[in-house]
Order: C-alpha cells, then sequence, then structure tokens
C-alpha cells in the first residue's frame, strides 16, 4: 500500500509515515539479553580467595554432574578437590572453561557445585564476590 | 476475553541507543541494562501509546507494519513475557 | 600505620600503610620516579595488616585491606607482601573509582590516540601492552583504562605491570633489569614479576588520548582476525568494566559513546610477534 498512513492524534500517536516490514520473528526466539556485570574479570587481580569442592559441611564426598555432592565413588561423579579452588579457577569453571590440572570431564560438575553454594556454606562469600555487580 | 493488560515505561525513563541494528536499553528506574532485537523495541514504542493487551498490541503493530498473521500472536506474547521478565514492562 | 607510602598513578593517588617494612620498602624500589601526590591527599588507602595480631611475627601473613574490602579475602605470605599492596591498589580502584568508567584492559598510545585490549586473564593483553610500549608506543596501563565521563578520553593508569609466568622471560629479553621488581613464586596467581613502565609512560601520566581502537586479542590460537558486532563490544566491556552498574546512567551514556566511536576486532595469535603485527596493521586500518 502507497501512501502515508496519517491519524489526527497528540504527540503520543503512533504515527511512522511509511510501512515497513516487522520481522516478529518465532514465539521461541529470544530477544531480550539483559547484562549482568560482574566483578568477574578483574576477581583474580582484585582478590585471593578459595572454595573447597566439597566444603567441610560434606568432606569427603564426591560430586555429581548436577553439582550436589554424594557418596565418594558414586559412578560418574567427579572426585573431590585435593585443594580449594582459587578465585581465578572457579572463575573460569563458571565461564565453561577447564582451569589447568582440572579433569575437563569433571568441570561442569565443579561448575555445578559452586553455583549451587549458599550463605553460611564455605567459599560462598567468593563465589558472590566474583559474580556481585557493584 | 482479553489477557493482561501491559503498561511501559515512558520515553524519559529509558535511554536507548541503536548499535549495529540492534537497540541498548538503559532503563533508569531498575539501573538495569538490556540488549533488546526488533520487534522488542517497536513493541515498546507502540505501548507507551497507553496500557494494552497482547490483543490491542497486535491491532496497533498491524497499524504501522507489515507482518506475517499466522504466528503473530504468538510471537508478541513471547515478546511481551521476556520484556515482563526483564522489567522494561509490566503489568497494569 | 608503622609505615607509609604515597604514590599518584595518572589522575588518582594511594596512600599505602603496612605493618611490615619489607612490603613498603619492594613498593618503592618499584615506584622508583613516581611522584607524591600534590598536597598529600590520597585518593584511596590500602593498608597491609596482619591477619591476627601475633601474624605480625610468627608465620607473618597480610591480609589486605583499605577503604574497601572483599570478604573471604585470603591473606597472603609477607614475602608476597609486594604483590599485596598491588592487590590491594586494585581493589580500591575495582570497588571505589567513580569519576571514570573503569575498564579492565591495557592501553596503550600513539599519536594522541588510544589502543584498548581487553579480555581474560591471561589473553597476553599486559604483555602485548608493555611490549607496545617498548616498541614506540606509549604504556598507558596494563590493568585499568579510565574512561572519563564527560568528553570520554582515555586517561593513563601506569601502574607496573604484571608479568605471569612465561611472560616474564619475554620482557627479561626487552628491557634492563632495573626496571623489574622481585621474582614472586608460588603465588596465588603463579609466578609473578613486575615491571615499571618506562620514563616516557611515566613523564606523560598525565596526558589522556582519544580512544581510537579496541582489541580483544587471544593467546595461543592461529593468527586470525574477526570482526564483533557493536552490541556484543558493548556488553563485553561491562563485563570487562566493575564499575559500569554502580555508575548508572552515566556509565551507559560513556559506554554507549565509546562503542559507537571505535573500531573493533578480535585478534587471535600464537606469538607475540604475530599479535604486534596485528595491532599495527589493525591501527593503520583505524586512522
Amino acid at each position: 500500500m502507497s501512501g502515508t498512513d496519517e491519524k489526527a492524534g497528540g504527540a503520543d500517536a503512533f504515527v511512522p509515515s511509511r510501512r515497513t516490514v516487522l520481522v516478529l520473528g518465532a514465539a521461541a526466539a529470544s530477544t531480550v539479553v539483559t547484562i549482568r556485570p560482574a566483578l568477574a574479570q578483574t576477581a583474580g587481580s582484585v582478590l585471593n580467595c578459595e572454595i573447597p569442592v566439597p566444603g567441610p559441611h560434606a568432606a569427603g564426598s564426591a560430586i555429581a554432574a548436577d553439582g550436589t555432592p554424594v557418596a565418594a565413588g558414586t559412578l560418574g561423579a567427579a572426585p573431590p578437590l585435593a585443594r580449594p579452588l582459587r578465585g581465578e579457577e572457579a572463575r573460569l569453571l563458571l565461564q565453561g572453561s577447564t582451569p589447568p590440572g582440572i579433569n575437563p570431564s569433571s568441570a561442569q560438575a565443579y561448575a555445578n557445585y559452586i553455583r549451587r553454594l549458599q550463605a553460611g556454606m564455605s567459599g560462598f562469600t567468593c563465589y558472590a564476590s566474583l559474580q556481585m555487580p557493584r | 476475553m482479553a489477557g493482561p493488560r501491559y503498561i511501559a515505561d515512558p520515553e524519559d525513563c529509558v535511554r536507548s541507543v541503536t548499535l549495529d541494528g540492534l537497540s541498548v536499553l538503559f532503563h533508569r528506574p531498575s539501573g538495569m541494562t538490556h540488549i533488546v532485537a526488533s520487534p522488542a523495541p517497536e513493541i515498546l514504542v507502540a505501548l507507551r501509546q497507553g496500557p494494552a493487551d497482547a490483543a490491542e498490541l497486535l491491532r496497533r503493530l498491524r497499524e504501522a507494519y507489515d507482518f506475517d498473521g499466522d504466528e503473530a500472536a504468538d510471537a508478541v506474547d513471547a515478546r511481551l513475557a521476556e520484556l515482563e521478565q526483564a522489567g522494561l514492562v509490566r503489568r497494569a | 600505620m608503622k609505615h607509609r607510602l604515597s604514590l599518584q598513578i595518572g589522575p588518582v593517588s594511594f596512600r599505602i600503610g603496612s605493618a611490615w617494612a619489607e612490603p613498603l620498602d619492594a613498593l618503592a624500589r618499584l615506584y622508583a620516579g613516581y611522584s607524591e601526590p600534590e598536597d598529600g591527599i590520597a585518593d584511596f588507602t590500602v593498608r597491609l595488616e596482619p591477619e591476627q595480631i601475633w601474624r605480625r611475627w610468627i608465620r607473618p601473613s597480610v591480609a589486605i585491606r583499605g577503604d574497601y574490602i572483599l570478604p573471604d579475602a585470603l591473606p597472603l605470605a609477607l614475602a608476597h607482601g609486594l604483590l599485596a599492596a598491588e592487590m590491594g591498589m586494585n581493589l580500591q580502584m575495582a570497588l571505589g573509582q567513580k569519576r571514570f568508567l573503569l575498564l579492565h584492559a591495557a592501553s596503550a598510545e600513539k599519536d594522541g590516540r588510544a589502543l584498548i585490549m581487553t579480555g581474560e586473564s591471561g589473553a597476553g593483553k599486559s604483555t602485548l601492552a608493555a611490549l607496545l610500549g617498548e616498541r614506540g608506543w606509549r604504556l598507558m596501563g596494563d590493568e585499568f583504562a579510565l574512561l572519563d565521563l564527560d568528553e570520554g578520553r582515555l586517561h593513563p593508569f601506569p601502574r607496573a605491570v604484571s608479568l605471569k609466568n612465561k611472560a616474564i622471560a619475554v620482557m627479561e629479553q626487552e628491557v634492563p633489569g632495573d626496571r623489574f621488581g622481585p621474582r614472586l613464586e608460588d603465588t596465588p596467581k603463579g609466578t609473578i614479576r613486575h615491571l615499571r613502565p618506562n620514563q616516557e609512560a611515566l613523564g606523560r601520566m598525565g596526558e589522556s588520548a582519544r580512544p581510537a581502537l579496541i582489541l580483544f586479542p587471544r593467546f595461543g590460537a592461529a593468527e586470525a582476525i574477526r570482526g564483533v558486532g557493536q552490541a556484543e563490544i558493548f556488553m563485553r566491556l561491562t563485563q570487562a568494566s566493575t564499575n559500569y552498574v554502580t555508575l548508572g546512567a552515566a556509565g551507559f551514556d560513556a559506554l554507549a559513546k565509546l562503542v559507537g566511536a571505535c573500531p573493533a576486532a578480535a585478534i587471535d595469535y600464537p606469538d607475540t610477534g604475530t599479535a604486534i603485527g596485528l595491532v599495527e596493521e589493525l591501527w593503520r586500518e583505524a586512522a
């Protein structure tokens, strides 16, 4: 349709002067990405912190793929870490990478363990500091 | 059988810049930043005319734009849900 | 505190206090040639304190404190006191800086224009910036780039360059030994050696520059140059900023202006020689 569509109206009138095609996209597509900045990239330079995996509350447990502590030796579970994760290493795991010295097939489990940390659990504020926007 | 009505904050609540065809929005009331792709910015503009449910919104969009009718209603519902979750629109 | 040192670094000044002499002696040697803040007033304070009172002497353990602290921060060994002082200064900037939009990035200047290099730790940006500083560029900083909120100019923040592991040997071949701090082994960040920026960087630390090119370098991959969409650049820079959120609309405006005005590219490189070549090539194209 050529020509302009005009409607009398006040300053709020929705009056484009030419019709354009608007691609609505599929319902399932995502069109809004919320930016969630964090201290993350700088964390290694400002913070010396540690996250034991698992924490003392579950000492000796293995870590299931979803991050929950399970009985040691459970099939498919990642072994407990001999030494706590440094802040830098935790950050790498959270972004899907594998820090040196960590078994790549265990990385996902450890990352999920970190994500599940609650207030009061050992390493929680370290994790929170890596994530918190300032 | 009208669905829920939505409101978008007025224009002065949002600072917007277009980068590469995408809109980057700073929403003052929440202090949050969002990157939005079409048709989300167009929906926000249409919603600023006044509160509307999905059906009314679809009507406003049809007045201004050409688009395919089949999945339109589903797409608009989905976009509204996303915008609501981001805090850019809320229920009236 | 028993021992004190004050430093002016670009537009920001620090007062560092310490319960022990050693870290500040090392800091003073590393920062030889830097001035004290004018009128003695410091923007930020760092304090190196014993974790518990008795840890001042027995297995001394340095807690990093100051105007701003992070909970759960672990102390460092006294042998790494210099690193603690550096981390303390970084911490104050990361949490307290409000005059500038802070980007975790290295930056260098040529002809009044600034190159910004940002990315994950270990990407090689510190080493690249340090090398550029010895190859005709002026090093503005290796850790933080300061973006002016009003005019959008980049301000220098030439702290000692923090070199890790293999990068140490690279720079030891380029630069005389008297510009280096001690070699610190087994720190939480691996092996570290600090490098003082050269005379030009120090002498011109009051000069800002107009941002002209943003690069996302990645070390360890085959040579490549990839374009990056502007919205993605915006997002990546918010991830690289420690104070984007606190600055609100002013931060948004400053970043939008930077991204709108500056070309950008991602570069992959297998070695520093290739990296420098890519940088120079892209710099010419951005002119």
